[in-house]
């Protein structure tokens, strides 16, 4: 047993699946850089009391989340190319940045809908009491909603990232060598090695334990939160 | 009065998140132009001179899959190997630029070509009627021919067999093999590589699989990790069909064709050709004309 984790075979695969991680690790973290902030302005739009951007707010993440992700990703990085409208840099990087759009738009349409929710959840009082203080319309927002808002949308937003943890693997559509594409390379060749089924399995290993640490964050955050109780 | 204001400014802010949200998708494009000056005349330039386009670039882009011996990595090494993989190296030289390996989904290879995602796609393809409407492709540079492959021990059973009816046969989606195989009647499985195939008939889930020669030769018998797996059957012959001939495929319309066919006018005349092709046991399907 000792001897197969020593053996070189086992150095290459875990090497190569290291590698491939590091690209989910980057798709996992760009999107949730990219789709808090975001999210939160869609989540104006879709509440907005001006209906033109209410309606088209609300058919945009109807689209996004009405359609596969892997098809958006798919469409986000050929069709540019396909039609001329511009070209997505060549090598690794572009295809990272396709991705990565392609994720910060699908999550943020998501997030949205449960910003929506945790801000429309608050207590109508609550935003009556700070105009009876005279508070403006934005001093409510960050000093009265949008902390109580948060507390609230712990538990679905870990849900949803914990999701995004899985989802990065469709990546490898457009041939994205995370960490999936890397476990599956040993099947097909890769240097030098190839009919190995393990690698693909094993990656799940890496999943289970960055969820697992996505999970106790995120479990910290919400006990941290729960100061109203 | 004050109220009125309020949502005059809460409007104009959703107002703006609304291009915010607009902008995400569209703030990427925007940064490309700055990171790739070209880009901006390159759209009217690739009707012009996709050789010029790829000479501004620098780097000439090749699109491959995992394929011994044509692409492939030696054991321990991260270098990309094979005789088309030497091959394109020595192309990119002779445009003075540099190459770059780029690794893609087999479905997808004309759609990255044509996004421009890569410049050519150089992997053993075989010019089939779907690859010679939907690209430019070079003359063929190599002969080749589909094999059935199955596990040794059930060998008996495969001989001087004609028809593939009643057997799963793995097959590589959108490949030569695949047209093969339905020809012959086969229920097919298909798969994302050719060496996927050769797993499926190792893991016993299909009964045979459908792959280039050149690929069965280099995967499978003594000494691979598929020992147990082994090839006949020139399914070529079986259809009455020539022989299949492997060629380098580009952007429709475009340039390097040309430059590629005289590239490869001068490494047959120098001999550089078939020495590349020796090293990796490809004399005899070489095309030396």
């Amino acid at each position: 047993m000792i001897e197969f984790f020593t053996s070189d075979t086992f150095q290459t695969v875990l090497a190569a699946l290291n590698s491939g991680f590091l690209k989910t690790l980057q798709i996992f973290f760009f999107t949730l850089v990219g789709a808090l902030p975001l999210g939160l302005v869609i989540s104006f739009g879709s509440m907005s009391r001006f209906t033109p951007l209410r309606w088209v707010t609300r058919t945009v993440v109807w689209a996004i989340r009405g359609t596969p992700l892997v098809l958006q990703i798919i469409a986000l990085f050929y069709v540019p190319g396909i039609q001329k409208w511009f070209t997505w840099p060549s090598g690794e990087s572009g295809r990272m940045t396709a991705v990565c759009v392609a994720f910060i738009i699908n999550y943020a349409c998501y997030f949205s809908e449960i910003y929506r929710g945790g801000i429309q959840g608050v207590p109508k009082g609550q935003q009556e009491a700070g105009q009876v203080l005279g508070m403006t319309k934005s001093q409510i927002f960050f000093h009265i909603t949008l902390l109580q808002m948060i507390k609230r949308i712990v538990p679905p937003m870990s849900n949803e990232i914990i999701t995004l943890v899985k989802d990065t693997s469709l990546a490898r559509v457009i041939a994205l060598q995370e960490v999936i594409w890397m476990g599956e390379s040993f099947m097909k060749g890769n240097s030098g090695i190839s009919g190995l089924v393990w690698p693909l399995f094993f990656t799940a290993v890496y999943y289970l334990v960055f969820s697992g640490i996505v999970t106790m964050l995120l479990g910290k955050l919400e006990r941290k939160l729960a100061f109203f109780q | 009065m004050n109220k009125k204001l309020l949502s005059l400014a809460l409007a104009g802010a959703l107002g703006l998140s609304l291009t915010a949200c607009g902008g995400g998708t569209t703030s990427q494009p925007s940064t490309n132009p700055s990171t790739q000056p070209s880009d901006a005349q390159e759209s009217a330039a690739q009707t012009e001179s996709d050789l010029q386009y790829v000479k501004d670039k620098g780097t000439l882009v090749v699109g491959i899959t995992y394929f011994e011996p044509m692409d492939y990595k030696a054991e321990g090494s991260d270098e990309w190997i094979g005789f088309d993989a030497d091959m394109a190296k020595e192309f990119a030289e002779s445009l003075g630029v540099s190459v770059e390996f780029q690794e893609i989904t087999w479905d997808y290879k004309v759609e990255e070509l044509n996004s421009k995602a890569i410049d050519c796609v150089w992997n053993g393809m075989t010019l089939t009627d779907e690859v010679l409407s939907a690209m430019g492709t070079s003359n063929p540079y190599c002969t080749n021919y589909q094999v059935l492959v199955y596990s040794s021990d059930k060998a008996a059973d495969f001989e001087g067999l004609t028809s593939l009816e009643g057997l799963n046969v793995a097959v590589e989606s959108g490949s030569a093999g695949e047209d093969a195989a339905v020809a012959l009647g086969a229920t097919t499985v298909p798969v994302q590589s050719q060496a996927n195939t050769l797993m499926e008939v190792a893991a016993g889930t299909s009964d045979a699989a459908v792959i280039d020669v050149l690929m069965a030769a280099a995967m499978t018998g003594e000494g691979t990790s598929y020992a147990d797996l082994s090839y006949s059957l020139n399914l070529n012959d079986a259809q009455g069909l020539e022989s299949e001939e492997y060629g380098v495929g580009f952007r429709q319309g475009s340039d390097l064709v040309d430059a590629f066919n005289s590239f490869w006018a001068d490494e047959v005349a120098s001999g550089s050709a078939l020495e590349i092709a020796t090293t990796y046991g490809l004399q005899d399907a070489v095309i030396l004309e």
